[in-house]
């Protein structure tokens, strides 16, 4: 995420001068923004959860991959009968294995290899789709973000106050004039804390596009050819309108941007991916799944500690 | 004579309580030990950047996942640290209910005779049987306390030098094994202790 340019970055209220409200349209105000904002930042716990549990089935698919893949090397060249039973996990020493009385049945091992591509071939259809539930995710979260303010409907003579959650009038920053919507926190310090927070995910996501990527691209040539996805690809159909909503799509170079670390800028160098995969780099891509490098779990409770408090909502 | 050795049986029942304790603690310290042994072997792999692969592009990523794992290697050893007193407390209840039992027999009259400490009624244990039977089982509790103790102090030493996580292995399975509290010696103390309630 740079600073500079975010699309969504928060409105501050000193980019609209309005008028500090009188008090009776604080009042009726008030009651609607926290409404509103305790809303929102239940939806974003839930969210939190969403992508906590999108996350570690992403794990399993991606360890079920990686194993898979391990097991067909260690066991590459042992010599073993009679185990094409055991479709599960063996694929790499097809080629180097016997199989026995098995050998006189027509086409036993092209046979047993279509039944692993099929096995493998699901992990990856697992994996994407993990994927595809956390940008999801992050991109509700973006939008609750965006949705943070609250907007005065309707004509100010009305006797009836009606409150929007999407912009109207321009002149109405939904935020009556920065004035503490509970004890302290503006609308505009709500967003901001939500904002530091949905950037931990927004960088985490796309780093993970990379691990995503990297995992999609283990197979074995030998069983089946799979034809590897690269950076520039839409992973799959309306990924970059998604990932664009996300700012992590460059109109610029038409593909989307390269993962960095919260806080850093962006590699300029391109993905190197190397089809042959050794179980360390393996080991770590798994690592870094788990880690979570982008998101500062303390940092997160403490936001929605701050925000609870300020709300009186318990969010743990 | 046979109300003291109910008050025994009641003890008795008591330490189960404490080791049916013990069990969710050892299953507890199990796990933690094993997340902190994956971490730690790990450490080697991801501190060499060689083993980033496509993830080079990503600036300083390596000591990112490093401090993330020690940061979660820390949480866990202070968890393990927890464990292990609740496993002290175990062990100081145990040396409580000895004590107890010690003075439960000079209760009554002055200091019992040989005599009346080996006394059998029926089924019933004698009262040496009773005091040695707790006193065995409090020490299997203490020793393998002061074993585990060892280990798991042995740990934060392993983060620092990996190339020995073969080791790691080795100490998990003196972990699991309990090597100090004999299952069969501590079943063959409850059938003499409760010998009438066997059918």
């Amino acid at each position: 995420m740079e600073p500079k340019t975010p699309p969504y970055e928060s409105r501050s209220q000193s980019q609209k001068s309005t008028p500090p409200p009188s008090s009776a349209a604080a009042r009726l105000w008030r009651p609607a923004a926290q409404r509103n904002l305790r809303n929102q930042w239940s939806n974003l716990n839930s969210l939190r959860q969403d992508w906590r549990s999108a996350a570690s089935a992403g794990r399993s698919h991606a360890t079920a991959i990686v194993n898979s893949y391990l097991s067909q090397n260690t066991t590459l060249g042992a010599r073993r009968t009679l185990v094409c039973w055991c479709f599960g996990m063996e694929v790499r020493y097809m080629d180097g294995m016997e199989f026995g009385v098995l050998s006189d049945m027509p086409n036993i091992r092209k046979k047993a290899c279509s039944k692993l591509f099929k096995q493998q071939e699901l992990y990856r259809g697992k994996l994407l789709s993990s994927y595809r539930d956390m940008v999801a995710i992050v991109t509700r979260m973006v939008n609750t973000c965006k949705s943070m303010r609250c907007y005065l409907r309707g004509t100010s003579n009305s006797p009836l106050a009606q409150f929007s959650f999407s912009l109207e009038d321009d002149s109405d920053s939904g935020d009556c004039g920065g004035i503490p919507v509970f004890a302290f926190y503006s609308v505009a310090s709500f967003e901001e804390l939500a904002w530091e927070m949905v950037r931990m995910f927004v960088s985490e996501l796309n780093l993970k596009r990379l691990l995503v990527m990297e995992l999609l691209y283990i197979y074995d040539e030998k069983v089946a050819k799979v034809i590897g996805i690269c950076w520039s690809d839409e992973f799959y159909d309306g990924e970059f309108d998604e990932l664009s909503l996300l700012n992590l799509y460059s109109e610029e170079t038409r593909e989307p941007v390269l993962p960095c670390l919260r806080g850093c800028k962006s590699s300029t160098s391109a993905v190197q991916s190397k089809q042959q995969q050794d179980s360390n780099v393996l080991q770590v891509y798994l690592t870094t799944w788990l880690v979570e490098v982008n998101i500062d779990r303390c940092r997160v409770d403490e936001i929605f500690a701050i925000v609870g408090g300020e709300m009186h909502v318990d969010f743990s | 004579m046979e109300s003291i050795v109910k008050k025994y049986q009641q003890k008795f029942r008591r330490v189960k309580d404490e080791m049916c304790r013990w069990d969710e603690l050892q299953s507890r310290l199990i796990s933690q030990f094993s997340n902190a042994s994956s971490i730690i072997q790990r450490l080697q792999v991801i501190q060499d950047c060689r083993n980033y692969g496509a993830l080079k592009c990503v600036e300083d990523i390596e000591n990112a996942v490093l401090a993330k794992q020690m940061e979660s290697l820390q949480t866990i050893l202070l968890s393990i640290n927890k464990t292990m007193e609740e496993f002290h407390g175990i062990v100081s209840s145990l040396e409580k209910i000895v004590r107890d039992s010690r003075q439960l027999v000079k209760a009554g009259s002055s200091q019992p005779t040989a005599k009346q400490l080996k006394q059998r009624v029926g089924v019933k244990p004698t009262l040496a049987e009773c005091l040695d039977g707790l006193r065995l089982l409090e020490e299997m509790h203490q020793s393998e306390y002061l074993l585990k103790l060892s280990v798991v102090s042995a740990l934060p030493a392993l983060a620092l030098k990996p190339s020995e996580s073969g080791d790691l292995v080795a100490l998990q399975q003196l972990l699991v094994d309990q090597p100090n509290i004999p299952r069969e010696e501590v079943q063959f103390i409850y059938d003499i202790v409760f010998a009438e309630e066997i059918s």
